[in-house]
C-alpha cells in the first residue's frame, strides 16, 4: 500500500512568507521614486534592522529614530527565534533559491560547523569595536543594505531598461504607434517610470551581491550561517527563545542533520537553537515524524532525546580574543591617521558633491549605511554611488554627478528616504538655500568667453530666481556677446548649468563640492 | 585551497587543438555577428522628414488680441474672433498643442503657459471635431515635476487631452530643401505627423533671445543637445518654424515675466497683462507680442531674420489687428 506523502503545511507557509516579504521589499524600493506615494517609506526597511540602527547609533553617539522598531524585532526573536532569517529576510530568500541549484548534500562535521558559524561573531565584534571607536562599518555586511542596493541599483534599472528597449524596438520596427504606444505611455507614467536609471560602477555592487548569494551553491545558506553579522545578533537573542524543537522516537538516521540548511543540527539530532532559522524542513523529513516545534512546556523541562548544547558553542577563547583585538588595529590606525592629517583628508574628500544638506564629510560617511535609497529616489538620476573617490571609507556613498543629473531645485526626496539622517529632511525653502557646492566657469573652454559666440545656456537654466549666473556684456566685431560670471553668494551648486553646458568633453562650467554643511 | 590552485593550474595549462580553437573562435564570432544583426533589425532607423507643409488659412483678421481677467475666456473669445477653431481643425484631425511647460514652476511664476489657455484650446479642438489632442514638451527640468506643477497636465486631462511624456527616440531627422544649420536635427515625430499644430508659448523674458515667444517655444520639440542651438539662434528658429509651420499661434500674455527669464521663479518679476494673442502667422504674433513687452517689433533676432527672408510679416501697422472688446 502506498503511503500518502504528508502535506508540508509549515514549509508552504514559510515559502509564502518569504515570497510575500521579498515582493514587499521590491515593491517598497520600486515605489521609492517621485512622487514617493508608496504605502511604506523605504526607511522602514532599515529601522527594523537592529544591526544598522544599533551600531550606527553607537558609532555616532545618538539614538536613531528606528531604535524602538528594531528592539521590537529583537523582542520577537526572543519569543520565536530566528524567524527573521528564515521567513522574512529577502537576502535569505535569494540565498535559498541559489541553494536549490545544487542537489548533492554537503555534510560538514559538527566541529567544522561549529568553527564555521563562529566567524560571524568575529565580524559582529569587529563591527562593534569600530562602532565604539566611532566608525560605522555595519554597512559592509548588513544583509538588508546588500539586498536593497542590489534591488535599487541593479535589478530595477535593468528591468526598466529592458522593458523600455523592448517596447521601443517593437514600436519603431513594426510601427505600432497606435494602441501599443498608448499602453507604453500609460506604463511609463504609472509603474515603469519615465527614465531608465543608470548607476555608474553598479557592476561592482552586483558582483558583491552575487558573491554573497551564490556562495549558497557551495554550501546551503553559507552567508547566513558563517558571515552575516545581523544573523549573529539574532543568534545571540534567539539562544533562549521560547519556541523550541522537540524530537521523540529518534531513529538516529541522520536525515535531519543532512537536510539542515544552517548546519544547526548535531550528529545526535539535537540542535543549536540560536542557529535554527525555523525553515521547518526537519519536521517533514523525519521518518518517524517525531520532530515538532512548540513553545517550551514548563511541566516537562527535560527532553530525553535533546541533550544540552556543547560546552564551547559561541564562546571565544583567549587566543581568539587577542586575534580580534589585533585585527581591529587597522580600523583604529585609520582613525588616528585621519585625526592627525585632518586637513589633507578633508581636501581629498571635498572634491565630491554630496546630496543637499548632507552632514560634514567625516560624519556623513559614518551615518550613511549605503542603502541606495537616495540614489534610487533621485529624480534626475544625478546621485551616483562613489567607488573609491573619497577613500576606502566612502565606498558606495552617494555623490552628485552633474553630467548625469543635477539637483532639482524644488525636490527634497533624498532627505525624505534617508534612514539614518545622513541627508537631513529639509523643507524646500531651506533646501533651496543650502549650497551643495559652487559653480566655476572655465573661461578657456566657455563658448562665450573663448570663442565669442552666443550661448548662455547655463544662465538660462539657472534655477535661482535672481540668477546666480550674471552676464557680462562685450561688443565683439560689432555683435553683443553675453558672458557668464558666477555670483558666489547666490550659487547653490545644483549642477544644472554643468548638466546643460554644451561644451565637450569637459564642461565649461563645473560645480566644485562644498563638502557638506 | 591547494586543490583549487591545482585545478586552476590544470585549466590554464590544458592543451587546445587547432580545430577546437577555431571552432570556439568562429562560434563566438557567429554569436557576435548574429547579435549585431539582431539589434540592427530590432531598432528601426530614424526616418527623415521634410516637415509639415504650410497651409494657407485666412482668418477674419491677421491677429486678434483679447483682454480680460480670465485666461480661459480670453482664449475662447480670441479664437472665435479669428474665425473659430473650425478653420484650423477638421473633423477627425489629430491636433498637437505645444505649450511651454519647460520649467518646474507654478502658473503664478509665469514661466509656463497658463493652464486656462490650454484647457480652452483643448475644449475648442474637440468641439471642432478633433479625434485626438496631444500635448507634450521636452522640458528643461524634470518632466514629471514640470507637467504637474505647471498645472497643464491636470487642466488638459480634464478636457480629455492626451498629455504624455515625449520619448526622444520617437523622432525624425529634419531635412531641408536649402542649406540649414538645423539639418538632421532630431525632432519629435508626433509633432511632425499631425494634422494641426497649435503653438502656445508664454510671453516672458529670455536673456539671450530677449523674449521667449512662439518660434523659441518650438525648441521644446527638438531633441539632442539643444544648447547648441543658441549660437545663431535667429536663423535656426526660422528654419525650425518653417519646418513645423504651425497653423495657429496663441501667445499667452496673461502674465509677463519681465526679468530673470526664462526660468523665473520670483513672483515680484511678474507683471499681469491679462491678454491672449492669436494669429495664423507666427512672425506677426511674435512681433506683436514683443510690442506688448514694450519692445520694438524687430527686437527679436528671429523676427528680424524671418522678415529678411520674407518668411512672415512684422508690419504691425499694416496688419489687420482686432482687439476684442471687453
Amino acid at each position: 500500500m502506498k503511503k500518502k506523502k504528508p502535506l508540508k503545511k509549515l514549509v508552504f507557509a514559510r515559502w509564502a512568507s518569504q515570497l510575500f516579504f521579498l515582493a514587499l521589499f521590491v515593491y517598497i524600493l520600486w515605489s521609492t521614486t517621485y512622487p514617493l506615494k508608496g504605502l511604506f517609506s523605504p526607511e522602514i526597511i532599515f529601522k527594523l534592522d537592529p544591526l544598522v540602527v544599533l551600531f550606527a547609533s553607537l558609532s555616532e553617539r545618538v539614538l536613531l529614530p528606528g531604535a524602538v522598531l528594531s528592539l521590537v524585532m529583537l523582542a520577537l526573536t526572543l519569543v520565536l527565534g530566528r524567524f527573521f532569517c528564515g521567513w522574512v529576510c529577502p537576502l535569505g530568500t535569494t540565498i535559498d533559491w541559489f541553494g536549490t541549484v545544487r542537489k548533492r548534500k554537503n555534510l560538514l562535521s559538527d566541529a567544522v560547523n561549529r568553527s564555521a558559524r563562529r566567524i560571524k561573531f568575529f565580524l559582529l565584534v569587529a563591527v562593534a569595536l569600530s562602532a565604539i571607536f566611532g566608525i560605522q562599518t555595519a554597512w559592509i555586511l548588513d544583509p538588508m543594505a546588500i539586498a536593497a542596493r542590489f534591488v535599487s541599483l541593479n535589478l530595477i534599472p535593468t528591468v526598466t531598461l529592458l522593458t523600455q528597449k523592448a517596447f521601443e524596438a517593437a514600436i519603431t520596427r513594426f510601427e505600432l504607434y497606435g494602441v501599443p504606444y498608448d499602453l507604453y505611455r500609460a506604463l511609463q507614467s504609472s509603474i515603469l517610470g519615465v527614465n531608465a536609471y543608470y548607476f555608474s560602477s553598479s557592476g561592482i555592487i552586483f558582483v558583491f551581491f552575487l558573491a554573497v548569494t551564490a556562495s549558497a551553491i557551495a554550501l546551503p545558506r553559507a552567508w547566513c550561517r558563517m558571515l552575516c553579522p545581523l544573523g549573529a545578533i539574532y543568534r545571540l537573542t534567539a539562544g533562549k527563545a521560547l519556541l523550541a524543537r522537540r524530537i521523540e522516537g529518534c531513529l538516529d538516521c541522520g536525515i535531519c542533520k543532512s537536510d539542515c540548511r544552517m548546519g544547526a543540527i548535531r550528529d545526535d539530532a539535537g540542535y543549536v537553537k540560536g542557529e535554527c532559522i525555523l525553515c521547518m524542513d526537519c519536521v517533514y523529513d523525519c521518518p518517524p515524524r517525531g520532530t515538532r516545534f512548540g513553545f517550551l512546556d514548563s511541566r516537562k523541562p527535560k527532553k530525553t532525546s535533546c541533550p544540552p548544547e556543547e560546552k564551547r558553542s559561541g564562546k571565544i577563547s583567549r587566543g581568539e580574543f587577542l586575534f580580534l583585538l589585533v585585527s581591529a588595529i587597522p580600523f583604529l590606525g585609520g582613525r588616528r591617521k585621519r585625526a592627525r592629517s585632518g586637513k589633507r583628508a578633508e581636501g581629498f574628500a571635498n572634491t565630491l558633491i554630496r546630496p543637499p544638506g548632507a552632514l560634514r564629510e567625516e560624519k556623513f560617511v559614518d551615518y550613511c549605511v549605503r542603502c541606495g535609497n537616495c540614489m534610487k529616489v533621485c529624480i534626475t538620476n544625478g546621485l551616483q554611488p562613489v567607488t573609491l573617490e573619497s577613500g576606502a571609507r566612502g565606498v558606495w556613498t552617494p555623490q552628485l554627478v552633474p553630467e548625469i543629473g543635477y539637483c532639482e531645485y524644488h525636490c527634497t526626496l533624498c532627505g525624505n528616504v534617508c534612514p539614518t539622517g545622513a541627508i537631513p529632511k529639509l523643507q524646500p525653502e531651506i533646501k533651496q538655500r543650502t549650497p551643495l557646492g559652487i559653480a566655476v566657469v572655465d573661461r578657456h573652454e566657455c563658448i562665450a568667453w573663448d570663442r565669442h559666440e552666443e550661448c548662455i545656456v547655463c544662465e538660462e537654466h539657472c534655477p535661482v530666481p535672481t540668477k546666480a549666473i550674471k552676464l557680462e556684456e562685450e561688443i565683439y566685431n560689432g555683435k553683443k556677446i553675453l558672458k557668464p560670471v558666477v555670483d558666489k553668494d547666490l550659487c547653490i551648486g545644483c549642477g544644472l548649468c554643468q548638466h546643460v553646458c554644451p561644451v565637450r568633453p569637459v564642461r565649461a562650467i563645473c560645480v566644485r563640492g562644498a563638502g557638506g554643511l | 585551497m591547494e586543490d583549487l590552485f591545482y585545478r586552476l593550474e590544470l585549466f590554464l595549462k590544458r592543451q587546445v587543438s587547432r580545430g577546437k580553437f577555431l571552432k570556439v573562435f568562429l562560434g563566438w564570432l557567429a554569436v557576435f555577428i548574429a547579435e549585431n544583426r539582431f539589434l540592427k533589425m530590432a531598432f528601426a532607423k530614424t526616418a527623415e522628414s521634410e516637415g509639415r507643409p504650410k497651409r494657407k488659412i485666412k482668418g477674419n483678421y491677421d491677429l486678434v488680441v483679447s483682454e480680460g481677467p480670465d485666461s480661459y475666456q480670453n482664449t475662447i473669445k480670441a479664437i472665435e474672433a479669428l474665425g473659430g477653431m473650425g478653420l484650423f481643425v477638421k473633423k477627425g484631425a489629430v491636433v498637437v498643442i505645444k505649450p511651454n511647460m519647460g520649467w518646474d514652476r507654478t502658473p503664478e511664476q509665469a514661466a509656463n503657459t497658463d493652464p486656462g489657455v490650454i484647457a480652452a484650446l483643448t475644449e475648442m479642438c474637440y468641439k471642432a471635431g478633433a479625434k485626438r489632442v496631444n500635448i507634450f514638451d521636452i522640458p528643461c527640468n524634470d518632466e514629471r515635476r514640470c507637467y504637474e506643477n505647471s498645472g497643464i497636465e491636470k487642466a488638459a486631462k480634464e478636457k480629455g487631452a492626451y498629455v504624455y511624456f515625449a520619448n526622444q527616440w520617437n523622432a525624425v531627422k529634419a531635412k531641408f530643401p536649402y542649406k540649414s544649420q538645423m539639418e538632421r536635427w532630431s525632432i519629435l515625430r508626433d509633432a511632425v505627423q499631425c494634422d494641426t499644430f497649435i503653438n502656445v508659448p508664454v510671453l516672458k523674458h529670455h536673456s539671450l533671445a530677449g523674449l521667449t515667444l512662439s518660434m523659441k517655444n518650438l525648441m521644446g520639440i527638438c531633441g539632442g543637445m539643444r544648447g547648441l542651438m543658441h549660437p545663431n539662434m535667429g536663423e535656426k528658429l526660422v528654419d525650425l518654424t518653417g519646418f513645423i509651420n504651425p497653423e495657429l499661434t496663441v501667445i499667452d500674455a496673461t502674465r509677463y515675466l519681465t526679468k530673470n527669464g526664462p526660468s523665473g521663479g520670483n513672483v515680484a518679476d511678474v507683471t499681469v497683462l491679462n491678454k491672449v494673442v492669436a494669429a495664423t502667422d507666427p512672425v506677426l504674433a511674435d512681433a506683436y507680442a514683443g510690442t506688448l513687452a514694450g519692445k520694438d517689433p524687430l527686437f527679436l533676432s528671429c523676427v528680424k531674420e524671418a522678415v529678411a527672408r520674407n518668411f512672415g510679416s512684422a508690419d504691425i501697422a499694416g496688419a489687420k489687428i482686432f482687439t476684442v472688446p471687453t
